[in-house]
């Protein structure tokens, strides 16, 4: 009906198709963000269109406010557009970039490397934590009644040789062996218990790569009434099963150690060939594991105890030759050497 | 300790028996075995030959030629053997045999003479090391020709047993003992040794025992008339294969007594006895001896000694004397069969070094009811071996325990207990196997319903048998302990306690390898003279002394005499070692860092002066303490034997304290330098490798006081040369005046105001001295202390509803400040400007210049301030700022508020 085109007709393409190019032109989401201030923004080209209407005539009002708004429109759509756009070539980039290194080390700082005897003295006192054994520690150096006197063997006895002695001048002794805590635990719990106590012993004697002056020992020993050997065959069997790891079977000989009676030496079936006689157990089938017993009446006397009332049962385990068992180490001197090419394997 | 088969088979029916298959049973019941040993097999086609004629090699000085008869047929052999002679017995080993001791004979020439076979000697038969002459079988009765096994007591089995498996038996010294375990375990009869001997009159000589203590008992008899002259061939072959080289007849008969009833003899020859005279007696001091062995031997009171009118002829149970020894002239021989003291055979044997197959037995305390036996069987052995001989005296027998035999030992026990310590039930084990299983072993059982008395024999008695407890074992290794059916034992159950120090141990070992990647250490107790002299490594008293270490009465060798005070020194040397070796991993070059610590204990002598409360509770008063409530007391030992009271007691008497022996962890960290020149090792190590590794220590100390539990740590410097008050210290803290401590750069460890250990790099004395260039930092504390420290109280409260605010300052300030003192300060300033809003004040870095031209450097630290009711403003922080600035002179650094 109207045969000359208002002006702003022609504008408003202008400048729809101007913001429309650029718009298409915005190379990343920054770029997009300025043009969408520019444009739509509370101070932009576009929203200044609409405050215009009131300066024209009112018979034009009602058509510029249609063509602003769909300029505004097209404008918007446009820029979401450009984004869903600009946003899926940041996506398809990430996931088509092949440059990233995943071989490159992991950051944590090394670990440092713990003894082997702790390892196992570890995994020891943790088994028989589990099985109700207190966990105890005991001094290394000894009096003469700890570790001699209380355990029934008395300045004359031929087994004082057995164990040669460091001693001191103050007339203590280094522990020949860690039963020197047997009576000191008898003294500290009242019976019924049983506990653990694992350490350093010492042994005055020349070293050779199975003999060295320091070496470690647990000790076991539980106190109860009515104990038996059929309670420490149990016993044995259940913890040496836990501490190696697999089912053994053991077989108790005739053995002597004064502060026990009975006492044995305990075997374990060699699990090399399974007792049938090899080279590890020199064709016996049997390796001569630790040394056990009942606990000798004088000692339970010593510890205080009645032992009309109360017995018990004692074992000393090498925990430097298990130590040696488990990881094959050739010489027992390695244990203590304080040398970090054999200690950083563990 | 060997036991012959075929000797315990004269008094056990063994038929039937494999003995090689038996050897497992007899471990199991008996004592253990280390060796099953067979004779025989290998000389199946050995022969007896006589030499009909010898003949000179024409070819060669020292062989000759053997012309032996074999029965029906003669051969001519080559032979070596220097004792070779005719009319002589020989084996004869045909060719194509192979023996035992691996020699294959051929038929061959010998230096141009045909040799179809071998005369052989003990070593060419395997039947003792023995290879200097022909094995002579002169005294065999059998025909020339017959096989050397019919012919002679060659065939045996022989075990080796454990010597210490039977060191609590003393009857299974013998044959005879390991016979009647044998006649047990079959339970077969056991023939009784032949006793019969015709005596003459009289005392053999002028006998007296004046040390009753040291010999209950001393048996003596003369024989005259004596022919001296090899033994029998097949007693000669027993002799061997016990392990005794035959000697002569007598003193091969006293061998054989002893090896077969456990009781050791010795045979006088009497024209050396000065005035037939015998006393046992105490040696006087000084008193010198000649033994057999070629050795004087001088002799203290506590020695006992046979003498005769004059001087010492024996040295009792142990050796006899060199001019009293039977010789190929005797004719008269003193027979000693004795019972000694065994304490104090086994001390003169030590002493002197001497332990003999006499000594081991007594020392074993024999029954004195055996010698007469021995003596005995030594009686009636003579008269066969040495034809002709007579007995011209009684069996004189003095001491004692002839005069007074001690009462035999009685057991009164249940059958119900011996069971309830086996655990096995009365259907396992009857009362009546029981009796018969004690009896077989000689004992006497007198049944009453369960009630047994038991009385033990002499030969069990001295020693070995005193309890029930005893019977139980007697009865265990005889049932089988494989056929005992195990129990779990029933216990009241209760957790388990771990102590505090022990779990902290493991807390601290998992933190240092795990979160510090140290390397854990377990070292030697002794110190190490050699390295701490070397190194200049020693802990001084504030007088220029040493502090007191405790020594070694019998050290290995004097670099390892004393015990350690300080982990320290030990630690030091290990870290030295593996700087110059690397690690296993790395090859140690410059850079290369080695970090390890250790966890164990160190040895305080106990101070001389009084001591304070707190190390009063640390002293173990041990057994003197049992006995301060007098109820207790008498209650504890009123349960012992005399016996063993007085042990008791006595040990009381005598006991000391023990020394401190804390618990401490040893940590040290370490760079090599670069370079090995001279100059390297005395150039002050760049600060940056220092601090770097300092502050690695303290992180990992400040790691293991989180893992006790305890709030913080300080870390100060002090005055090394002066006392720190022994009050703040643990009883047993590290020395602070030690050698290896530096002055200006250590810092003491503390908890509250209680001082828990050090941390210090190397003394520049001590590090210039190593052999390699490097930096050392190490720490030392107390573990013990740590669990007395300040606790961290844990709560878990709400989180904060406000946001906190951050501010950093960068401050410059001279190098003697320090980073503690500054953040204290900036603390200070803060707090009055936020009251009760400042939440932290950390350090952040430090810059200073590389040249160390620049007296200062720049420290940033970083406040964190939260308030609870509101969020703190920006003039909050501003005023901050300005006060700061004030105070310091500085800006605050641009960017945080």
């Amino acid at each position: 009906m109207n045969q000359a085109t208002p002006s702003w007709r022609a504008e408003l393409h202008a400048l729809t198709q101007d913001w429309l190019q650029r718009i298409a032109l915005a190379a990343d989401l920054a770029g997009l963000r300025e043009l969408e201030v520019a444009s739509v923004g509370k101070k932009g080209d576009v929203t200044a269109l609409m405050r215009r209407v009131g300066t024209l005539p009112p018979e034009e009002r009602r058509d510029y406010g249609a063509a602003a708004g769909d300029v505004r429109t097209q404008v918007d759509q446009a820029l979401a557009d450009r984004k869903t756009a600009l946003e899926q070539a940041i996506l398809d980039a990430e996931l088509a970039d092949d440059t990233f290194d995943e071989t490159v080390p992991g950051l944590l700082p090394k670990r440092g490397h713990p003894h082997p005897l702790s390892l196992v003295q570890a995994e020891i006192e943790s088994v028989f934590s589990s099985m109700g054994f207190h966990v105890l520690d005991y001094p290394e150096v000894e009096s003469e009644f700890d570790n001699f006197e209380a355990l029934n063997i008395p300045s004359w006895h031929p087994a004082r040789d057995m164990q040669d002695t460091f001693w001191l001048q103050d007339g203590h002794l280094l522990r020949t062996h860690t039963s020197s805590g047997q009576v000191r635990a008898m003294q500290t719990f009242a019976p019924p218990f049983r506990a653990v106590f694992p350490g350093k012993v010492y042994r005055y004697e020349a070293t050779d790569a199975s003999h060295e002056h320091t070496f470690h020992q647990v000790e076991g020993l539980l106190v109860d009434r009515h104990v038996s050997v059929a309670h420490l065959l149990d016993s044995m069997r259940t913890l040496l099963s836990a501490i190696l790891k697999t089912d053994v079977t053991v077989r108790l000989r005739p053995g002597y150690f004064p502060f026990v009676e009975p006492g044995f030496e305990l075997d374990i079936q060699c699990r090399v060939c399974g007792g049938k006689g090899c080279s590890v157990c020199k064709q016996s089938g049997w390796l001569e594991l630790l040394p056990c017993g009942l606990v000798h009446p004088h000692v339970l006397r010593a510890g205080g105890l009645d032992p009309e009332e109360w017995q018990g049962w004692a074992f000393g385990l090498g925990l430097s030759r298990l130590v040696m068992m488990r990881f094959g180490v050739p010489d027992v001197r390695l244990l203590l050497s304080g040398d970090t090419r054999f200690l950083t394997q563990f | 300790m060997f036991v012959s088969w075929r000797w315990i088979s004269q008094w056990v029916d063994t038929s039937g028996v494999d003995p090689v298959a038996f050897a497992g049973r007899f471990t199991c019941t008996v004592a253990e075995i280390d060796h099953v040993i067979q004779v025989g097999p290998g000389l199946e086609n050995v022969l007896v030959a006589d030499v009909i004629g010898v003949e000179d090699h024409p070819n060669a000085d020292k062989l000759h030629i053997a012309t032996v008869d074999l029965g029906g047929r003669t051969e001519r052999v080559v032979c070596g053997a220097p004792d070779l002679r005719l009319g002589m017995r020989v084996p004869f080993v045909p060719p194509g045999v192979t023996l035992p001791s691996g020699i294959t004979v051929r038929e061959g020439e010998v230096r141009g003479v045909r040799s179809p076979g071998m005369l052989a000697s003990e070593a060419d038969l395997g039947l003792s090391e023995d290879h200097t002459g022909l094995l002579s079988l002169d005294g065999c009765t059998a025909p020339a020709g017959t096989p050397l096994l019919d012919a002679v007591e060659v065939s045996d089995t022989l075990y080796e047993v454990d010597n210490k498996s039977i060191t609590h038996r003393p009857d299974l010294w013998g044959q005879y003992g390991m016979a009647r375990e044998v006649a047990a375990m079959l339970d077969k009869p056991l023939q009784p040794l032949d006793l019969a001997v015709t005596l003459g009159q009289g005392m053999p000589v002028d006998l007296q025992v004046q040390a009753p203590d040291l010999c209950p008992r001393y048996l003596c008899a003369r024989i005259e008339d004596v022919t001296l002259a090899p033994a029998p061939v097949d007693l000669r072959l027993r002799l061997r294969r016990l392990g005794v080289r035959p000697i002569s007849n007598v003193v091969d008969a006293t061998n054989l007594v002893m090896l077969e009833t456990g009781n050791p003899l010795h045979a006088f020859d009497a024209r050396f006895l000065h005035g037939q005279t015998i006393r046992v007696r105490r040696a006087t001091p000084g008193e010198t001896l000649r033994t057999l062995d070629g050795s004087d031997r001088v002799l203290t009171a506590n020695d006992c000694v046979i003498a005769d009118a004059d001087r010492p002829v024996a040295l009792a149970g142990v050796m006899g004397g060199e001019e009293s020894e039977i010789r190929p002239d005797t004719r008269t021989v003193v027979l000693e069969a004795a019972a000694f003291d065994a304490a104090t055979i086994r001390k003169t044997a030590m002493r002197l070094g001497m332990r003999t197959e006499s000594s081991a037995r007594f020392e074993k305390s024999l029954d004195p009811a055996l010698a007469a036996t021995a003596a005995r069987r030594f009686l009636g052995l003579l008269l066969q071996v040495s034809p002709g001989a007579r007995i011209t005296s009684g069996l004189a027998d003095v001491g004692p325990f002839g005069s007074q035999p001690p009462a035999p030992i009685r057991i009164a026990t249940t059958s119900t207990y011996l069971r309830g310590r086996l655990g096995v039930s009365p259907a396992e084990m009857a009362d009546a196997w029981i009796d018969h299983c004690l009896q077989a072993l000689e004992f006497q059982v007198d049944r009453q319903g369960d009630a047994v008395t038991v009385t033990v024999p002499g030969f069990r008695a001295t020693r070995d048998i005193r309890l029930a407890e005893d019977l139980v074992e007697e009865l265990g290794r005889h049932y089988g302990y494989q056929r005992i059916v195990s129990k779990a034992p029933l216990i009241p159950s209760r957790p388990p306690e771990l102590p505090p120090l022990r779990r902290l141990e493991r807390d601290v070992r998992a933190i240092l390898v795990q979160r510090a990647g140290l390397t854990e250490a377990l070292l030697y107790g002794f110190d190490d003279e050699k390295q701490r002299t070397r190194l200049g490594l020693h802990e001084p008293t504030a007088d220029g002394g040493d502090l007191p270490r405790l020594g070694l009465r019998n050290a290995i060798s004097s670099e390892m005499s004393r015990l350690r005070r300080n982990l320290a020194p030990n630690l030091i040397s290990a870290i030295e070692r593996n700087l110059l070796t690397g690690d296993g991993r790395q090859a140690s070059k410059k850079g290369f860092q080695v970090g390890m610590f250790e966890i164990g204990r160190v040895f305080v002598p106990v101070p001389d002066r009084t001591l304070a409360p707190h190390e009063q509770a640390a002293v173990d008063r041990g057994v003197p303490a049992l006995l301060d409530d007098p109820t207790a007391a008498a209650t504890y030992l009123g349960r012992m034997s005399p016996e063993m009271r007085l042990g008791v007691t006595e040990a009381a008497a005598r006991a000391t304290p023990l020394p401190w022996q804390p618990i401490r962890l040893g940590l040290v960290l370490a760079e090599r330098l670069g370079g090995g020149a001279d100059g390297a090792k005395t150039a002050i190590p760049p600060q940056e490798v220092t601090e770097r590794l300092f502050r690695t220590v303290v992180g990992a100390l400040e790691a293991v006081a989180e893992a006790a539990g305890l709030g913080g740590l300080t870390v100060t410097r002090g005055d090394l040369s002066q006392p720190l008050d022994l009050l703040r210290l643990p009883v047993a803290a590290p020395d602070l005046g030690a050698t290896w401590l530096h002055p200006r750069r250590h810092g003491l460890i503390r908890s509250g105001d209680r001082v828990l250990g050090v941390v210090s790099a190397l003394h520049p004395a001590v590090r210039q001295r190593l052999d390699v260039p490097a930096e050392v930092v190490l720490a030392e504390l107390d573990l013990g202390a740590l669990l007395q420290g300040e606790r961290l109280v844990v709560r878990g409260g709400a989180p904060p509803t406000h946001p906190a605010v951050t501010q950093d300052f960068t401050l410059r300030r001279p190098r003697t400040d320090r980073v503690a003192d500054l953040a204290a300060a900036l603390r200070q300033v803060a707090v009055a400007v936020l009251p009760g809003s400042v939440e932290a004040v950390q350090y952040l870095y430090g810059l200073d210049d590389a040249t160390g031209a620049n007296p200062e450097r720049a420290l940033t630290f970083r406040v964190t301030c939260r308030a609870a009711d509101r969020t703190i403003g920006s003039d909050e922080i501003a005023r901050l700022v300005d006060k700061v600035s004030a105070r310091f002179g500085v800006q605050a650094a641009p960017g945080d508020a």
